[in-house]
């Protein structure tokens, strides 16, 4: 059913666009500098790594390197200009991820929407111009982690990814917040869906609540206590998910299900309200805590956790929370801003990619053309990073350690790359560094500075460059 | 130093490991583990009934049928626990749902394997941490910081040439702190997986696995084991259990396999047992009664076994309530007294004796195995 023999025909139909696969490309300058510049940088933080010829684009947007970097940054954070047709004509063979309304979703397979959704997310993560909508799209999923294996949220979860994730992505936090506090897969995930008040003195079920502040909003440490869980979970009560002809999906608030008291909100007092009325109680609640000092900072130092360095440096967290505070957790601007501190500037080469990250960035900068199938996902599988199945509500870390066991499959997976040995992908090893002019200047590529005198010995003696430099301890961090 | 150091990091030779077998399909408890000291027992059995006389007793009421004969010698030497009436509290006894429930962990995401290998301590473990035998890694595994299917060695294999490694050791011989550790304890296991290729297995202490999947897959995991490339657990399948029609003659050779196999696995790794732990498991049991395709329906309790593990003593876990219909649940099936995480909690604690329980299995209280016992 999923077999890509039907897709050579409108693949066919694709190649004056995608180019031929066996079309000459152009030769392209790697970077020439002895450490990482500006713009590869930029590319290694902004996007899933550079492509051939990439860095030389960037640097052709303006004379001075600075200026056609920050040209690089601002277009980047503007995906809706970007014409992405190619990548979503990849996309657009899994069916799954178009379905509407919500319970159509209900009709196919876990594993086929479970597959669709992951190997679009590879999908996108390689080939779409939109890099940093991508890449917040990942910190968001984790962020608001929804794991697939939960219930329902094996059917739900598409549809969170499509409706709230990436319209929010780089959006308003408030907005996103509230998407994701009325998606039918938080509400599954995080239990909302059963927090029922029908008399006075049934307990709520607290779940939402306590992660939406420890997670999501104020961070674990950002001053609330278990009486404000108590009293969100009150005020969340009452929502759920409808059932039964036309209704299935519907997010729905029902009076009888819901605490209609006075509750007090982080010091913030919500009257009493009866019937229908109880459903503001939702927009107040997520008004106080998007708005509250402690979320700016939580967000901040998330941010600069995952774009600058694993232990954020004070100061771009303080830059960072003051503009998300300033204008309303605006996201662009939150992120231009964290792009222009000095923090970002000089922190080079200092986060280690993500098992995703390293996979695509292998694909990108070898401009392999793959179907991103089976075997993509099954290194996924073995590096623990499938997207969508993070077991615990905090999503997966940005910091370096724990992905530091992975070497073995990265090592694996370099090598079988370089001999163009993963099957769906294809690596045309030598026309690349023909194209990058030669092996050093492969290195240049893979590694965005020189190569040192050890790299190129070793490259040499490996009889897989490629293989080799994708494997490299340089490789594994952006 | 160099040991507790590659310990941490999971790949040393200090390493445990946890084999988990599922037998699909929801096994007969009262196959598995025969209540021949019961009178009722026979009552409610009368075609599939073990004898008392040929039966392998494990204690004044159960016993192994004749068809287990090979795991005798575990029992006798005290080497295997036993269960009865244990399960998960899925009401819906369908294999679907019950077997998702029960390798959740509970009503949550991920699985309690993956979970307890990503949560146990704050090191993670090697890249060879899990492995699950055959196609497809099973829902217990969910979330595990590394899981690698596989069906034979070959995918097990790394595909860099001699040369490859010597150059990549160079690139990697000048990191220091984590990174470099970790890079040489990959080094470690990806020497190891080379001698694996280049030599051949043949089990130890002439065990025979026979040559059906059940077999070679545990063989699989006695020589993985064996070689410690940094394997902490290992799921296995057993399918073929749901036994609605003619139970009597399916059941035998299932229950002949799951004994050879796991008796096989115990002789090949000798004294490497004490750091291996293998755990039966099935999402529930059988109805008591046979129907009138004389097998049995779908119902709730039913039965696990624990093999090998440091400091394991061979015992019997059973809050048992009799085969009397008032004593049944339901349509006629033994109730779940014993919760499966409560026989897991020690197990796991067994390999890591921090790791947080209430993170592994979510919402569940965990009690005493003990307690059972004395019931009983």
């Amino acid at each position: 059913m999923l077999g890509t023999a039907g897709c050579d025909a409108p693949q066919k139909a694709l190649w004056p666009v995608t180019g031929l696969p066996g079309e000459a490309k152009p030769p392209f300058t790697p970077p020439g500098g002895g450490s990482i510049d500006l713009a590869t940088h930029a590319l290694n933080r902004l996007t899933f790594g550079p492509r051939p010829g990439q860095h030389e684009r960037v640097l052709r947007l303006a004379k001075r390197e600075e200026e056609a970097v920050a040209k690089f940054i601002d277009a980047q954070l503007a995906p809706e200009k970007i014409n992405d047709d190619r990548a979503e004509f990849r996309v657009r063979r899994f069916e799954t991820l178009a379905l509407a309304p919500i319970g159509e979703f209900y009709e196919f397979q876990p594993g086929l929407l479970r597959e669709e959704l992951t190997r679009a997310t590879l999908a996108r993560a390689v080939y779409s111009e939109r890099q940093f909508q991508e890449v917040m799209v990942r910190f968001w999923s984790d962020h608001f982690n929804i794991d697939l294996s939960k219930g329902d949220c094996k059917w739900l979860k598409p549809a969170d990814d499509r409706d709230v994730i990436r319209p929010h992505a780089l959006g308003r936090f408030p907005e996103l917040l509230a998407a994701s506090a009325k998606s039918q897969a938080m509400l599954t995930y995080l239990d909302g869906r059963v927090n029922r008040v029908r008399r006075p003195g049934d307990k709520p079920n607290e779940n939402y609540a306590r992660e939406l502040l420890e997670l999501h909003t104020l961070g674990v440490h950002g001053g609330y206590t278990q009486r404000d869980v108590m009293e969100i979970a009150r005020c969340l009560s009452g929502w759920r998910i409808g059932r039964g002809l036309f209704k299935v999906g519907k997010v729905q608030f029902e009076p009888g299900l819901h605490d209609a008291g006075a509750k007090t909100v982080l010091g913030e007092a919500i009257p009493a309200r009866k019937g229908m009325a109880g459903r503001d109680d939702f927009d107040d609640v997520l008004r106080i805590v998007a708005g509250h000092p402690s979320t700016a900072r939580h967000l901040a130092t998330k941010l600069c956790q995952r774009f600058i360095a694993d232990e954020p440096p004070a100061a771009a967290i303080d830059t960072v929370a003051g503009v998300f505070a300033k204008t309303n957790g605006d996201i662009r601007q939150t992120l231009r801003a964290l792009f222009f501190t000095d923090e970002f500037r000089v922190a080079r080469g200092t986060k280690f990619k993500q098992p995703l990250h390293f996979i695509a960035s292998a694909l990108r900068a070898t401009g392999a053309e793959s179907d991103v199938g089976r075997p993509m996902v099954n290194y996924l599988v073995r590096m623990g990073h499938m997207p969508f199945e993070y077991p615990a509500p905090d999503g997966y870390p940005t910091r370096a350690e724990p992905w530091m066991s992975t070497l073995l499959w990265r090592w694996n997976f370099a090598a079988k790359l370089g001999q163009g040995r993963i099957d769906g992908t294809r690596v045309q090893a030598d026309r690349l560094a023909r194209r990058a002019g030669g092996m050093a200047k492969l290195a240049a590529h893979l590694l965005g500075r020189r190569p040192s005198d050890d790299e190129l010995a070793a490259a040499k003696a490996s009889g897989d460059a490629l293989g080799l430099m994708l494997a490299s301890p340089s490789f594994q961090w952006s | 130093m160099k040991q507790a150091k590659a310990h941490l990091h999971g790949n040393g030779d200090l390493q445990q490991t946890l084999v988990v077998v599922f037998l699909r399909g929801g096994a007969d408890g009262l196959a598995l583990m025969p209540a021949v000291g019961d009178d009722d027992y026979h009552r409610a059995r009368p075609l599939t009934t073990v004898g008392q006389a040929e039966a392998i007793r494990l204690d004044d009421r159960f016993a192994l049928s004749t068809a287990m004969a090979a795991l005798e010698p575990a029992v006798k030497e005290g080497a295997l626990s036993a269960v009865h009436c244990v399960g998960s509290d899925d009401t819906t006894r369908s294999h679907f749902e019950a077997q998702d429930l029960m390798e959740h962990g509970g009503h949550t995401g991920g699985g309690w394997l993956g979970r307890f290998l990503r949560f146990r301590e704050q090191a993670t473990g090697g890249a060879l941490a899990a492995v699950a035998l055959g196609q497809a890694v099973p829902e217990s595994l969910r979330g595990a910081p590394a899981a690698t299917a596989m069906q034979s060695l070959d995918d097990f294999s790394f595909s860099g040439g001699d040369a490859f490694v010597k150059s990549l050791e160079q690139l990697y011989s000048g990191e220091t702190g984590v990174y470099g550790a970790r890079a040489r304890d990959t080094f470690d296991a990806l020497g190891r997986i080379r001698n694996l290729h280049a030599n051949d297995y043949s089990p130890a202490h002439g065990a025979e696995y026979g040559g059906g999947r059940f077999g070679r897959e545990l063989r699989l995991a006695a020589q993985l084991i064996k070689a410690r490339v940094g394997v902490e657990a290992v799921t296995v399948d057993l399918g073929g259990w749901d036994t609605h029609l003619s139970q009597a003659p399916l059941i035998g050779p299932l229950l002949r396999r799951l004994a050879n196999g796991l008796a096989a696995f115990r002789r090949d790794l000798g004294a490497a047992m004490r750091r291996t732990t293998v755990v039966v498991m099935s999402e529930f049991g059988r109805r008591v009664s046979e129907n009138s395709a004389l097998g049995t329906d779908h119902g709730r309790g039913g039965a696990m076994f624990v093999l090998g593990g440091d400091g394991a003593e061979g015992r019997v876990i059973a809050d048992w309530p009799g085969l009397k219909r008032d004593a049944l649940v339901g349509p006629g099936d033994l109730p779940v007294t014993t919760d499966y995480r409560d026989v897991l909690i020690p197990l796991l604690r067994r390999h890591a004796p921090s790791a947080d329980m209430a993170r592994v299995f979510p919402g569940h209280e965990p009690k005493p195995l003990g307690q059972a016992v004395e019931a009983a």
